[in-house]
């Protein structure tokens, strides 16, 4: 995978999350009750992803970046599929756990990756550049989210997202197979 | 090949995820459990314009689906909505027709609100003759549940109605009015949505005033004399709210009237024309966001509400803004309780030896989140079928607290179905736009033309093509 492609796939996927994460909170609101269980669902979350780092941190010195960002991707991909089914609060908390573990995943692979292919000399420019380019894709992601929720319900959104995750899973085999040519 | 496999699998994962999403969407009593009324409608079709509404009426009696009416959809007991009905929204039908300045009256459609035709008016110098307290209401809405307010001169709402077009279950438009078609006329007022759409209505107004507020505090006992001779006797007494107390220490006990009469100087009218908007419902809603948690909160809302009363007392205001009370302040937003009304009507004389009994029956029940009651007066008016003033009344209208589950719902019912048997005792009668918690038999004595109603109901609506909750509820 090289650094280019490493953008576009950061971008796809920024675009998925940043799809339903400022939504999703609609979703709480029609299963749980009060600010107390949006605490906890986003409690949980970040729970999760500080109990898991050490385990990750570890494997992607091993597995690698890639095989990571897979599992991010497809598991964020069926992940979503769940969250229209969720009816009761603690179907929301299983699934914050599940997304702590994944998220965990991805913020991981992401500066790893960073920090294996920016050179030091340029890494303000090259850090820069990927902030614009993934940042831009979010923003665009959130706005136009903002008119399908209007129109559609919350629960097309994260099956929307859902195939974004599946497709930039999808691209990251493909990187697979041009490095295998190169 | 691995990948494929993947593909694959995450397909069938995506198709079984649509299939039980839809199976669960489908499944009308799993949505919305948390509301009182858990009812799914097939579809909202907005009033545009009277041909559509007519195709819409039409369409409906070839196809068979009912339909239900629905304004800003305010009313508690499912007047608005029928299971798997189309819903038709009237709030986009909401022109103002016509003020005819030296007739005095205005026309508008029904989806209108009180406010738009308080912002239409008022620059006639024109005034409402009767309107609920609240102006977010549209007129169809009002009218359908034979709305009053705070006038106490001019009669019911019906009174004011000049005259209406109505589309019936046959997709015919009519002209209603106290001389043509009058048993329709006083069937739809106070009908609950079930004869037929209202279009448009006329009304006749009367003068935009200046008034003096005048506010005073007593106890319950004293009130209805207070109310005979210091304001049903004066003439420039025009409107009249009170309100009872729900603070333990003083609860049902004490009381305060806000009476707004003719200013002796009508020249400073222009400074006080200008309608006013809503402003500061953060302190309001912070009061009474107090006393819904516990008595203490109570306490303090009672204080704030007389200290408050006591500082508007003398203060000039027009009669359009008098009608134009706030709100907003009132938004509640907490899934898991909601906030119901209900509203007991009282002969003036029955008041003293009811409210007594009333507390009884709210002491005995401890846990009743009581936050607020209001008493206004209306003028004895048979001419809707369903008429609740039967006499000269006192309305008390009690805004409750309640949780959504199941047991929480029963709590109140009980002390609701107490609550009413007591009025019924004393010759007094409930305002039906609120939640089914009354039974039938309550419903038959509270109104004596019950069957009346319904039997008309058969004959403008063989078909049954306007249904409600309500009508499901409550027919014979």
């Amino acid at each position: 995978m090289n650094y280019n492609r490493f953008i576009y796939y950061q971008g796809t996927i920024g675009m998925a999350s940043s799809m339903i994460f400022p939504f999703y909170i609609l979703l709480i609101k029609n299963v749980g009750n009060s600010y107390a269980q949006f605490g906890w669902a986003y409690g949980l979350f970040a729970l999760t992803a500080a109990l898991c780092y050490p385990l990750i941190g570890k494997y992607a010195d091993r597995v690698g970046d890639k095989t990571l960002l897979s599992v991010y991707s497809w598991g964020m991909a069926v992940l979503l599929l769940c969250f229209p089914l969720a009816t009761e609060v603690y179907h929301v908390y299983i699934l914050q756990v599940l997304m702590g573990v994944l998220g965990a995943v991805q913020k991981n692979s992401e500066k790893t990756v960073l920090a294996r292919y920016v050179t030091k000399e340029m890494a303000g420019t090259q850090i820069g550049r990927y902030h614009v380019w993934t940042s831009i894709a979010a923003a665009i992601a959130v706005i136009a989210t903002g008119y399908l929720v209007d129109f559609l319900t919350i629960a097309t959104i994260f099956y929307i997202a859902s195939l974004v995750y599946a497709w930039s899973g999808m691209q990251l085999m493909k990187s697979d197979k041009i490095e295998a040519e190169v | 090949m691995k990948k494929i496999g993947l593909v694959l699998l995450y397909c069938f994962i995506l198709c079984l995820s649509a299939y039980f999403y839809s199976a669960h969407l489908h499944d009308s009593t799993a949505e919305a459990h948390q509301r009182l009324l858990p009812v799914k409608i097939r579809t909202v079709k907005p009033g545009t314009d009277e041909k559509d509404l007519q195709q819409l009426v039409q369409n409906a009696n070839r196809s068979g689906d009912i339909l239900s009416i629905a304004g800003m959809q305010h009313s508690q007991g499912g007047q608005t909505v029928y299971p798997d009905g189309i819903m038709v929204d009237m709030k986009p039908y909401n022109q103002i027709l016509e003020v005819d300045e030296d007739a005095k009256t205005v026309t508008v459609q029904s989806g209108a609100t009180w406010a738009d035709i308080q912002e239409a008016v008022n620059p006639y110098g024109l005034s409402l003759k009767v309107s609920q307290s609240q102006n977010i209401f549209t007129i169809g809405g009002s009218l359908s549940v034979n709305a009053h307010g705070l006038d106490i001169r001019h009669g019911g709402l019906s009174d004011t109605v000049l005259s209406m077009r109505v589309l019936t279950a046959d997709g015919e438009i009519r002209n209603l009015s106290p001389t043509e078609n009058k048993e329709l006329f006083y069937a739809i007022i106070g009908g609950y949505g079930l004869f037929g759409i209202i279009l448009d209505a006329t009304f006749q107004l009367t003068e935009d005033e200046l008034y003096v507020t005048e506010t005073q505090s007593m106890d319950f006992q004293d009130y209805p004399a207070y109310f005979k001779e210091q304001v049903k006797a004066k003439p420039e007494a025009k409107m009249h709210l009170a309100r009872l107390s729900i603070a333990p220490e003083s609860l049902l006990e004490e009381m305060y009237a806000i009476t707004y009469e003719t200013a002796p100087d009508q020249s400073k009218l222009p400074e006080h024309k200008q309608l006013k908007t809503e402003n500061l419902v953060a302190v309001p809603k912070f009061f009474l966001g107090l006393s819904r948690i516990n008595d203490a909160g109570k306490e303090t809302f009672w204080k704030t509400q007389k200290t408050y009363t006591e500082g508007i007392d003398g203060k000039l205001v027009s009669r359009n803004n008098v009608m134009r009370s706030d709100s907003e302040f009132m938004e509640y937003d907490n899934s898991r309780k909601t906030e119901v009304l209900q509203e007991y009507f009282v002969p003036v004389d029955e008041f003293e030896s009811y409210i007594p009994e009333l507390k009884t029956v709210l002491e005995a029940h401890p846990d009743f989140n009581l936050l607020n009651v209001t008493v206004r007066y209306v003028d004895q008016n048979d001419n809707a079928v369903l008429s609740y003033a039967k006499e000269d009344m006192f309305s008390l209208v009690l805004l409750i607290n309640q949780g959504t589950d199941p047991e929480s719902m029963a709590d109140t019912r009980e002390v609701v179905q107490e609550m009413i048997d007591v009025t019924l005792a004393h010759h007094g009668s409930y305002y039906l736009p609120y939640f089914g918690y009354p039974t039938k038999s309550q419903m038959q004595k509270a109104y004596p033309r019950t069957n009346e109603f319904f039997q008309l109901k058969d004959r403008y609506d063989p078909d049954h093509r306007f249904k409600n909750l309500f009508y499901e509820e409550y027919r014979p």
